[in-house]
């Protein structure tokens, strides 16, 4: 899979990258293989703003619940609702079809600047 | 540092996703929860359950000194039956749940779980008096490995011991598998049929390995605890540390049928059991399924009209019956029955459930 060039990860798992003005987010391939098989997905509504850091979510496994936090800040623009109903999405297809909110986001260029290139995230983390 | 038991290393190998449990590093998943769950649940799974307690005992007085330990009427076993029972403190809690096998008049063994092996010695042998009965603890020495799921009968039929010459449900017996001698139980942890196969440490890695092998033209594949959650939950049997506690009494934990009425024999806090019996308790596990889109999970609270009445024990996401399910206990004052709906807090929000019947499935395991 291609990823997206601007692409940026941060320190708990979740990526973001721009796409026609606004801001795509999700987790990365790499937290949902740690979390297994995902059952359950919560997400927030529409037009709901958030700064980074925020929780704006949940996924669930078998096991454990997890909470999802904001990249970077912004109003929700747009929700993945394929997801509500097939949360397995997440473990086919990550970091491309199952994007979790797209949003517009606040201050980006501020709020992006201590977020890692995926090849750096996967060093990290790994 | 984490205990780890002899097979350990070979699962890291076979792709093991390791987890600490009850003081051991143990595989929580290999191919994923969900798949292993089916897998048990349609053909045949292999668990290593070498962390739980092997304690025998033994001697003159050995059933005299188990009745006074547990509910269950010790004296009704046969040479090779097994029995669920609780070990209990002086308020009628449960110190741990355990299966006690007879293996013939003088000789006793009790399977218990990993978390309990020091605390049920310890409580078992502090209450020894004046039995004359040996007291063993060979956990140490030990491996177990569970064989569970429709197609486990077969698997032990090509391994030599034919469908009739098996143990029945609840029953063990000595018997060589694979040249090696063996304890074969016809036990488990998931509602499916299937065995538990105790074995000395040395040939614990052999033996793993051979059942995958032989076991692969049914499909055999090693299961994680994640996978031992779900399917025993789905079989609607406790945990202890989540539906089980020094707190809860088999009579409030819904296991009522492992305590029979007619036992003459005095056991630890019998007045106080009997008394739950007889008088009903303040407390009682239910079965929920999730009406609402939500996971219900451990400690989660229950309410009933704006009021918390409980909370849940022990909750997943059911793979067989593509459902959220949960137990958990209520206060009983309510009077709710199966049937009626209550509602879950998750993450501060109030979410619907239905008190069911339990187990969750159609438990298999009858032979």
């Amino acid at each position: 899979m291609e990823l997206p060039e601007e692409l940026l990860c941060s320190k708990t798992h979740e990526f973001v990258y721009p796409e026609n003005g606004n801001y795509v987010i999700g987790l990365t391939d790499y937290a949902v293989e740690q979390l297994g098989d995902i059952v359950f997905v919560e997400l927030p509504s529409v037009d709901t703003e958030f700064q980074k850091g925020d929780v704006f979510g949940t996924v669930e496994s078998v096991k454990a619940a997890s909470e999802i936090y904001m990249p970077v800040g912004g109003k929700v623009v747009e929700i993945n609702e394929q997801l509500i109903e097939q949360p397995e999405l997440l473990n086919e297809s990550p970091m491309d079809r199952a994007w979790l909110i797209k949003i517009e986001a606040s201050s980006y260029a501020e709020d992006s600047q201590d977020l890692m290139e995926y090849d750096n995230y996967k060093d990290e983390v790994e | 540092m984490d205990k780890k038991t002899l097979i350990h290393d070979t699962q890291v190998k076979q792709g093991a996703k390791m987890v600490e449990f009850a003081g051991w590093e143990m595989p929580v998943q290999f191919s994923g929860i969900i798949d292993e769950h089916n897998t048990v649940r349609n053909a045949l799974g292999l668990f290593d359950v070498s962390h739980m307690g092997e304690f025998f005992v033994s001697g003159k007085d050995s059933l005299n000194f188990l009745e006074t330990l547990v509910p269950q009427q010790v004296s009704s076993l046969t040479d090779g039956k097994a029995v669920y029972c609780q070990l209990l403190n002086d308020k009628g809690g449960c110190v741990d749940d355990l299966i006690i096998y007879k293996l013939s008049d003088l000789n006793y063994l009790l399977i218990v779980n990993a978390s309990g092996v020091e605390v049920d010695f310890n409580f078992i042998a502090s209450r020894k008096g004046n039995f004359e009965v040996k007291l063993e603890n060979k956990s140490d020495e030990y491996s177990l490995l569970a064989l569970q799921g429709p197609k486990a009968s077969d698997l032990i039929q090509d391994l030599g011991i034919s469908k009739s010459e098996q143990p029945l449900s609840f029953y063990i017996k000595p018997a060589k598998l694979f040249g090696v001698d063996v304890l074969l139980s016809r036990t488990g942890y998931t509602g499916e049929d299937g065995f538990e196969i105790m074995m000395k440490n040395e040939h614990a890695v052999d033996f793993w390995n051979n059942l995958l092998k032989e076991g692969a033209k049914y499909g055999i594949k090693p299961i994680g605890l994640g996978a031992r959650d779900t399917l025993r939950l789905e079989a609607a049997m406790p945990l202890y540390g989540n539906d089980l506690s020094n707190d809860i009494s088999p009579v409030e934990a819904g296991l009522s049928w492992s305590i029979p009425k007619e036992k003459k024999e005095n056991y630890t806090a019998k007045d106080i059991i009997f008394s739950q019996l007889q008088n009903g308790v303040k407390k009682k596990l239910i079965g929920l399924v999730m009406i609402d889109r939500a996971i219900a999970r451990h400690e989660y609270e229950i309410y009933y009209n704006g009021k918390q009445i409980g909370h849940i024990s022990s909750g997943c996401y059911s793979p067989t019956t593509a459902k959220n399910i949960a137990m958990g206990y209520i206060d009983t004052s309510y009077g709710l029955k199966v049937g009626d709906s209550v509602e879950v807090m998750v993450r501060n929000k109030l979410y619907k459930a239905e008190i069911v019947k339990r187990p969750f499935i159609t438990k298999r395991n009858k032979v």
